[in-house]
């Protein structure tokens, strides 16, 4: 069984920046759980040895670099014209430091 | 016009029997009249569509180059991005977001003079089987409107089984593609990890996802593919592979071709399932296939690992989500955290929470070993599997999902809906090239699929076998009857 608790669940909408609702909070609490326990089975699996996988394909067992030079870039206006909010050519948030 | 393949489509184009402006007007009038039944798409690009057409029927005048896909219309899942048109991901995060580039794979399909006719609905964000979670509405099955579609590729499924148009993309990371195609009777490829270019695709799971295509039959998705398998330097897990020919040489039959069967792991199987599967590799033998059993029994253990993998790599991408460059502000939000909690709380709907969530808890300091470590060690084990079953077969054959289509609503519960993946997460943990196709209905007269698994890199094969079985089967030929008629009838 794991140790999912409201705590848990509590600290992961602070990491998470969601803030669920109280009725929210009850499902979420069962569902998480209920899914953290039926992961559990992994631990029938002996994995002593085993490499951890990063790469699906051997084919993708190198980096995959490409020369370092200057591409097109999105214009200004063309990136701003998806910002909720901006001002002069910037996007555009409430203050963050207090006066 | 509407029962033509993508090939037959292109043939008449090519042929001056039809115009590309007629068959734009004649799929956008379907999809007009039709459409309000499933709800298969989220946005239809009237404007794109005509303003291509247009362009098709002045340079087949002028004898300039048309493309191998020149006429044909095509379906873009709402997760892939074409300039200057909205991209949704069915999600209300992004309603208003206007993508600044093209996908690769849309820029590919364009170029060789595909028609872009409409956006499909989907899971938000591709989380879900069904497209019930999509964040704007519900998608349903031609085959029976109580029914979902599955997904999260949903939309596309549903279009292509009422033939709403011939080809439609679709991303499948742990199913996506192959379990709707399976549950609207039509025929889904998802390709080699790395095949199709993920640049411009909104990611869910990086290491997982992949695009793929849909259609009624197995040589237009080889087409399909000639188009979009290509090598792309803006994606650095794109195979760096010549594109191939996927229509040459396709067989009539299987003879020489040593299939694998993992019954053991398919012992629980619903008897409908099973008794249509079994049906379906007698089929194959006839055809002069081997049949050999394999053992797959690790993949009992797959839709953990994957909701372990699927969810952190989730929890990552879908960080970018914040209200700040793009997508919807929450308009109640007056400080810089509210912004970030309120927009993400109001945007994101109940799944994509659980999974963000579930993704960070089992990437957090004290649960990584636990968890992700030991999902990641697991799937190298799986992949060891599928490499030593492929060493005493040809291709993999397997069922698509546990069950057909299910009712609207039937499944609340998040791991019950976990558990539809268990056959077609293998694959994607492995990330083979595998393809559904059609086998027969069940006694409720819904749809099921069966699936063939290749060995990586093995596209062609897939394709090229399923094309065989497909001939022999004649199953992809059916067409829900409330949609088998012209729509102005």
């Amino acid at each position: 069984m794991s140790n999912f608790d409201k705590q848990s669940l509590e600290s992961l909408e602070k990491l998470c920046r969601i803030k669920l609702t109280s009725q929210e909070e009850v499902e979420f609490l069962d569902s998480i759980k209920e899914i953290l326990d039926y992961v559990e089975q992994m631990n029938e699996i002996d994995t002593e040895g085993v490499a951890p996988c990063n790469y699906v394909l051997k084919e993708m067992q190198m980096n995959t670099t490409r020369e370092d030079k200057v591409g097109k870039t999105l214009p200004r206006e063309e990136f701003l014209s998806n910002a909720p909010e901006q001002i002069g050519g910037m996007i555009r948030i409430p203050p963050v430091m207090k006066q | 016009m509407y029962q033509l393949s993508a090939l037959e489509l292109r043939e008449k184009f090519l042929k001056k029997k039809t115009s590309a402006m007629e068959i734009t007007r004649y799929f956008l009038d379907r999809i007009h009249k039709l459409n309000p039944q499933i709800k298969a798409f989220i946005s239809i690009l009237e404007e794109r569509a005509f303003a291509k057409a247009k362009t098709l029927d002045e340079n087949i005048e002028k004898n300039k180059y048309l493309g191998k896909l020149a006429g044909i219309p095509i379906i873009i899942k709402d997760n892939m991005h074409i300039k200057g048109e909205i991209t949704t991901c069915a999600s209300k995060f992004l309603t208003n977001y206007k993508a600044l580039f093209d996908s690769t794979a849309i820029r590919l399909l364009e170029e060789e003079g595909a028609i872009l006719i409409g956006k499909s609905n989907m899971d938000e964000f591709a989380m879900g089987s069904s497209t019930e979670r999509s964040g704007l509405f519900p998608t349903y099955n031609p085959w029976n409107l109580s029914c979902v579609p599955g997904g999260s590729s949903g939309g596309s499924a549903a279009a292509i089984a009422a033939r709403l148009s011939p080809l439609a993309t679709g991303s499948d990371t742990g199913g996506s593609i192959r379990q709707p195609a399976s549950m609207c009777g039509v025929v889904g490829f998802k390709p080699t990890y790395g095949r199709v270019s993920r640049f411009g695709l909104v990611a869910f799971g990086s290491s997982l996802d992949q695009i793929g295509c849909f259609g009624t039959n197995a040589k237009d998705l080889g087409l399909m593919m000639e188009v979009m398998g290509r090598h792309c330097t803006k994606d650095s897990t794109s195979l760096n592979l010549p594109g191939e020919n996927y229509l040459d040489n396709l067989p009539e039959s299987l003879k020489g071709t040593t299939v694998g069967v993992p019954w053991h792991f398919l012992e629980d199987l619903d008897n409908e399932v099973y008794d249509n599967f079994k049906a379906s590799v007698d089929i194959l033998k006839e055809l002069g296939a081997k049949i050999v059993d394999i053992n797959l029994d690790i993949m009992k253990y797959c839709i953990g690992v994957y909701y372990i993998l699927a969810t952190a790599e989730a929890s990552t991408n879908l960080a970018r989500f914040d209200g700040i460059r793009y997508g919807i502000r929450s308009a109640s939000a007056k400080t810089l955290d509210e912004i970030y909690d309120i927009s993400r709380d109001e945007g994101f709907g109940a799944e994509v929470k659980k999974r963000i969530m579930l993704g960070t808890y089992v990437l957090s300091s004290g649960f990584q070993d636990a968890y992700y470590k030991k999902a990641q060690k697991i799937r190298t084990l799986m992949i060891r599997a599928c490499d030593e079953a492929f060493e005493k077969c040809d291709i993999i054959a397997m069922p698509v999902s546990p069950s057909s289509a299910f009712e609207i609503g039937a499944i609340q519960d998040p791991l019950e809906m976990y558990l539809q993946d268990l056959f077609t997460i293998p694959a994607s943990l492995a990330g083979l090239p595998c393809i559904s196709i059609p086998s027969g209905f069940d006694s409720k007269n819904k749809p099921l699929g069966f699936q063939l698994i290749g060995p990586q890199m093995h596209d062609v094969s897939v394709i090229a076998k399923a094309h065989a079985f497909e001939k022999a089967s004649a199953h992809t030929k059916k067409i829900p009857p409330l949609f088998d008629k012209e729509h102005y009838e």
